[in-house]
């Protein structure tokens, strides 16, 4: 008797077991919001603001004092293929490593779905600029207060790298800044597409967040080596802020980002 | 509904149990054959379901198949909170005092049943987090499936089979998921888990083996998040010395865990799947109806959480009482 009490009690554990499996049908509707976080790093380890050394792979020797970029023109690709675009009056953000809260981007009222890609802009696209002083909303005097313009007709920075540095051939610390942005040649706006291992389920209940790794080393060494110690000529510092660099930062721009991992919490 | 069939379950258990006659052996408690269900134990550990939390840990008792006893367990880990080389390493410490008895029902079916009260600390970057609380109380039922005749041959073999049920009464805490470290910095699960087991063992004279396999199914909880499923194997050599007024039980073995990925809504997260092989040691003392236990673990090989997680070791010591 009490042997077929428990062959029914195995029989049952095993059904709950199976019955579990059964997914619970979802309906998917109304918005959420999503969260992109910008982690700066450079080559595998958190940066650490003025104190930190970092050594590119060009064996130059980095003490980076700040960091600052625009993010903008964020779509987000669901899994069916299709996107949605945030809405470009409000998607120009800048990230900047001495600013914890400007880490963060919080996307409001995104359509519920599952997301599988994300892309943005790094800096501020020509049309935008393009629409003159007046077209730019808040974002321009957010711009100025972050330092992110050079002037009006000059343009806004798109990313703004600036620190100390020695190698082989400067012994004694010396500046370096780089500065992204349209030189008379080239615009230098360029679009990062980043796919998501695991997918960003907005919900009215549920907010991804989608941990994005920035790294920068790769801004001097990635795809085109540059080297500060061949952009001091006066010997008192580094300064990219236009020329023929520019083009092949924002190159290697392009491909300091990769995403960590999602969290959907 | 799931949830009522196993309360029914278990209070119709609870009855069996209560009406059921224990056998008593009038010859000695200590004898080998009543080294049962060791295998059953090894769930004691899985302090929070999760993964590197210790689902091979037991050993059990080696002197007493029936009995109730104490155990306190600690098991302590190493995380690095954070994505990056140099992101900190931060020391957890797994605290456990269980409530642990089998108790047979028949000659061939035994059940057991675990009560933890966790008590967990970990050393972040902004100061101790302490968490503490009645963890998940599993119960399970073995069935003997095969069982040499006493005195028969040289080799004494006995096979198990079993399988149980882990209840939510730990608290899952959503928010220690965030972030990075490890994600089985909880009480409980949070949702009900399923068992299966299997245990052999065989013996000659002082000599025995004691070999186990189990699985531990987990399903998505309230915060539809879910433990990854969870492999425990492991293999015990233990020797019985009968020193008339006590008996020694010296032990030595490896136990194994296989961790799948953790999922959060359907979808997996990432460094949490994993595995790891340990070493163990112990000693069982026996006295009239007591026993004092004291084992240890130590990790031969691991690969958890991609290597954010190292185990450093497991430690336990417990009182038991035969019933």
């Amino acid at each position: 008797m009490k042997n077929i009490l428990y062959k029914a009690l195995a029989v049952l554990a095993l059904s709950t077991t199976f019955t579990a499996c059964s997914n619970d049908e979802e309906t998917i509707s109304g918005t959420g919001t999503l969260a992109l976080e910008f982690d700066n790093s450079f080559n595998g380890n958190d940066l650490i603001l003025e104190t930190q050394t970092n050594t590119t792979a060009s064996n130059e020797v980095l003490k980076i004092t700040s960091i600052k970029y625009i993010i903008s023109n964020i779509v987000l690709t669901k899994e069916d293929g299709t996107t949605y675009t945030y809405p470009k009056s409000e998607s120009y953000f800048i990230v900047d490593e001495a600013t914890a809260a400007s880490h963060v981007i919080d996307l409001l009222n995104v359509p519920a779905a599952n997301y599988t890609k994300v892309t943005f802009g790094v800096g501020v696209d020509k049309d935008q600029w393009s629409a003159g002083a007046d077209g730019q909303g808040d974002f321009l005097a957010t711009a100025q207060t972050a330092g992110m313009m050079w002037s009006w007709s000059a343009g806004y920075k798109f990313v703004a790298f600036e620190g100390t540095f020695t190698s082989s051939t400067v012994t004694t610390a010396v500046p370096f800044k780089v500065h992204t942005g349209q030189t008379g040649t080239d615009y230098n706006y360029t679009t990062v597409s980043l796919d998501l291992q695991t997918k960003a389920l907005v919900r009215t209940t549920v907010t991804p967040q989608i941990h994005i790794i920035t790294d920068l080393s790769k801004v001097l060494n990635s795809t085109n080596v540059i080297k500060l110690s061949d952009n001091n000529a006066s010997g008192t510092g580094a300064n990219i802020m236009g020329g023929t660099n520019l083009p092949l930062i924002t190159q290697n721009v392009s491909t300091m980002f990769s995403v960590d991992h999602v969290h959907n919490d | 509904m799931k949830n009522t069939i196993i309360i029914s379950l278990l209070a119709f258990l609870s009855i069996q149990l209560v009406s059921a006659t224990p056998i008593k052996d009038s010859i000695s408690s200590f004898t080998f054959q009543k080294m049962q269900l060791a295998a059953a134990m090894d769930f004691d550990c899985d302090a929070c379901g999760c993964s590197a939390s210790g689902g091979s840990m037991g050993f059990s008792s080696m002197l007493n198949s029936n009995f109730v006893g104490i155990r306190y367990f600690n098991q302590s880990y190493s995380s690095r909170d954070g994505i990056f080389a140099n992101s900190p390493w931060i020391d957890e410490n797994f605290n456990t005092a269980q409530i642990w008895t089998k108790i047979p029902v028949t000659e061939k079916i035994q059940i057991a049943a675990l009560i933890p009260y966790h008590f967990h600390n970990r050393e972040l970057t902004t100061g101790t987090e302490n968490i503490s609380g009645l963890g998940d109380i599993t119960v399970m039922a073995t069935y003997s499936v095969y069982q040499t005749q006493k005195d028969s041959t040289v080799f004494t073999h006995n096979i198990q089979v079993g399988g149980g049920v882990k209840m939510p009464t730990g608290k899952f805490e959503e928010a220690n998921n965030l972030g990075t470290v490890n994600q089985s910095f909880q009480l409980g699960t949070g949702s009900w888990d399923y068992l299966f087991l299997t245990e052999y063992m065989i013996k000659k004279k002082n000599l025995g083996l004691n070999s186990m396999l189990n699985y531990n199914i987990k399903t998505e909880n309230s915060k539809k998040y879910q433990f990854g499923n969870q492999l425990n194997y492991g293999s015990t050599l233990f020797y019985l010395l009968d020193l008339k007024t006590v008996q020694l039980v010296p032990q030595i073995g490896i136990a194994g865990e296989v961790y799948e990925s953790n999922k959060q809504h359907g979808e997996k997260v990432l460094n949490t799947a994993g595995d790891i092989l340990f070493s163990k040691f112990g000693l069982e003392v026996g006295k009239d109806k007591f026993s004092v236990g004291i084992n240890a673990m130590l990790p031969i090989n691991q690969n958890l959480s991609s290597g954010n997680i190292e185990a450093n070791y497991r430690w336990s010591v417990n009182l038991n009482y035969t019933l």
